[in-house]
């Protein structure tokens, strides 16, 4: 790597990062990369769809002062616009929220869908979805659109809490407890989640079956507004954690000598793994691999420095989902495939390779 | 001035540690010693703050276990024995980590990991991955670390304190002396230094106080000369050692092999 002109590197001298070892200059330059990245995707999101409403004729309009139709109109601003900013929010939520859990837990494989904690805010959600017709009006008029999310979030947030107390002990987490306890959580959420679609009605059945699949197909207004305020919540705190989750790569003792008030810290950083996958979870079902791949490609990129990878995670988790979304509408257009299939079937290699490269971490 | 009273430990269900106790002094080295499993260690762990302990530990008349997290930082830095490293961070960016609270706001701070490193040796290995130097040499990036954390030993007029575990157990002899000139010239500048040492003959070279331990107690705390005696180390050790000083310069060493001559 070669120290850019404007990379600064090492302060006010320009010597390249391989002399120094301050990546912090070639950070900055990947998180500028990245934000052209998330527009350039963003607008190509917008200008895709069945519907074959071009952002080319959208935008000649728009400069000639010509009205636009209305099928152009509920395409371009109640179809895609929601989609992409939920697309955008959705994936740099499970990119951050698997940056923070891997760092919380001082491993590289710890990801909120591989161990549970995507199968815990999906139960969380499916019990808001199938019981909340039983609860009383006034409270379903309180919580509203909101108790979904809200479902999720505390779901995802109980089998985080699980997964620590039990992988963990002196501060020190062992990954193969840590692999198979998410494991066994994921299919205990699993089950019961099974056994609530048995008594959903054919309504609640139809909203249970997109989302085992993961997709953005239902973006709405509506379910954005609700679940955002959660998304945006997580994705402001995250980074006040990137000093701990720096001090905590040396240690939890470690970390507390260096001023870090290292309890306060593992707490909030549960609370916004949960708040991040619960609401992503909650708008767009299982979206798997965003969560391990994104900060696994960074930190081979940039290093593992909080302070930079998480908001780098955030624009490459937006930016990559809105690929994915983009693939899911073409691929079989005019139907669409489900997200959740296209990151598999592009994250599962490539988790693989993580694997065959650092099989080092899975023997510790 | 340090002060550590009565302090005493519980490890699962056994006392490791018996109302043990030590009083340092800024501007000096104080060095823990004695056997394995004597509780040297503990000790220090129970005054960073590492393990739950009773008693109390004083930094100038304050209660060190009151300070706040980053009030405490700035006061003092801990070196801990051989750690594991989660990501794959360059030197560089782990000893930046101790750049931390005041010192980050300097104009030159950006630099600073750069100087920590020259000085304890490894100029020119910030670019490496920490997790591929070797033991020693990770050792002494941990160091570089630490340092930089207390950059200065005395920040207005209030000094600041560095707590050495076992700061030269990986190292070779070379290496040895270097850290322990690091750590002496800390003390000289008016810092405090409290270490955790095995090696009795760079305890005697080195220290202005030596607490030794005995079975979770302090058997003798004081100057060298006072402490590491003929009488006080056989006992502590449960061999014969006998303490020699070379005739020219005085100093204490001490040699097994002296005992068994006599």
């Amino acid at each position: 790597m070669v120290a850019l002109p404007w990379g600064r590197s090492a302060g006010r001298d320009a010597t390249p990062d391989r002399v120094t070892g301050d990546r912090s200059g070639r950070a900055r330059v990947t998180i500028l990369a990245l934000m052209v990245f998330v527009m350039l995707a963003a607008i190509a999101s917008l200008g895709t769809g069945a519907a074959g409403v071009s952002l080319s004729d959208v935008l000649m309009k728009w400069i000639s002062g010509e009205e636009l139709t209305l099928r152009e109109r509920v395409v371009l601003f109640d179809i895609r616009l929601p989609r992409l900013l939920t697309g955008m929010l959705v994936g740099a939520s499970l990119a951050v929220s698997g940056a923070v859990m891997q760092g919380l837990f001082r491993n590289p494989l710890a990801d909120p869908g591989i161990v549970g904690v995507g199968a815990g805010a999906g139960l969380g959600a499916v019990l808001a979805i199938v019981l909340g017709a039983f609860l009383p009006p006034a409270i379903l008029a309180v919580a509203g659109m909101h108790l979904v999310p809200l479902a999720a979030f505390f779901g995802g947030w109980a089998t985080t809490l699980i997964l620590y107390r039990v992988s963990t002990r002196a501060g020190r987490t062992s990954v193969a407890t840590m692999l198979l306890a998410g494991i066994a959580l994921g299919a205990l959420s699993g089950a019961l989640t099974g056994i609530l679609v048995y008594i959903a009605d054919d309504q609640q059945l139809r909203d249970l079956t997109f989302w085992g699949l993961g997709s953005l197909a239902g973006a709405s207004w509506a379910k954005l507004s609700a679940a955002a305020p959660i998304m945006v919540l997580a994705l402001l705190v995250a980074p006040m954690l990137a000093r701990a989750l720096n001090g905590l790569a040396l240690g939890e003792g470690a970390a507390a000598h260096l001023g870090i008030a290292v309890q306060r810290m593992k707490n909030l950083a549960i609370l916004t793994v949960a708040a991040a996958t619960g609401a992503a979870v909650a708008v767009s079902g299982g979206i798997g691999f965003i969560g391990i791949v994104v900060p696994h490609l960074l930190r081979l990129v940039m290093g593992p420095d909080h302070r930079f990878l998480l908001p780098a995670a955030a624009l490459l988790g937006a930016g990559l989902l809105l690929l994915a979304d983009i693939i899911s509408r073409l691929i079989i257009a005019p139907a669409e495939l489900p997200i959740g299939i296209v990151t598999a079937v592009l994250g599962g290699p490539v988790f693989l390779w993580i694997l065959l490269r650092r099989r080092g971490i899975v023997d510790m | 001035m340090l002060d550590a009273r009565d302090i005493s430990v519980t490890l699962g269900r056994k006392q490791v540690l018996h109302g043990a106790g030590l009083s340092a002094k800024p501007g000096a080295m104080t060095v823990i010693v004695g056997p394995n499993g004597s509780g040297k260690t503990t000790l220090l762990r129970a005054i960073t703050g590492d393990l739950a302990s009773r008693g109390t530990v004083t930094l100038d008349g304050q209660d060190m276990r009151a300070l706040a997290p980053h009030a405490l930082a700035e006061r003092r830095a801990v070196l801990p024995q051989a750690s594991v490293l989660a990501f794959p961070f360059t030197v560089h960016e782990v000893v930046r980590l101790g750049l931390t609270g005041r010192i980050a706001l300097r104009p030159d701070a950006a630099h600073l990991p750069t100087r920590a490193l020259e000085r304890v040796g490894l100029a020119g290995y910030g670019a490496r991955f920490f997790q591929e130097l070797s033991g020693g040499e990770q050792a002494r990036a941990q160091l570089a670390r630490v340092l930089l954390q207390v950059w200065e030993p005395v920040q207005d007029g209030t000094p600041r304190w560095l707590f050495l575990d076992e700061p030269v157990a990986a190292l070779d002899i070379g290496h040895q002396l270097q850290v322990m000139h690091l750590a002496q010239r800390f003390a000289r500048a008016g810092g405090g230094v409290i270490a955790v040492m095995h090696d009795l003959n760079l305890t005697a070279m080195f220290s202005d106080r030596v607490v030794l331990m005995l079975d979770g107690r302090v058997l003798a705390q004081g100057a060298v000369q006072d402490v590491l005696t003929d009488q006080n180390l056989s006992r502590a050790y449960g061999c014969r050692l006998r303490v020699s000083s070379p005739p020219a310069q005085g100093a204490t060493y001490i040699l097994p092999q002296a005992a068994e001559i006599a």
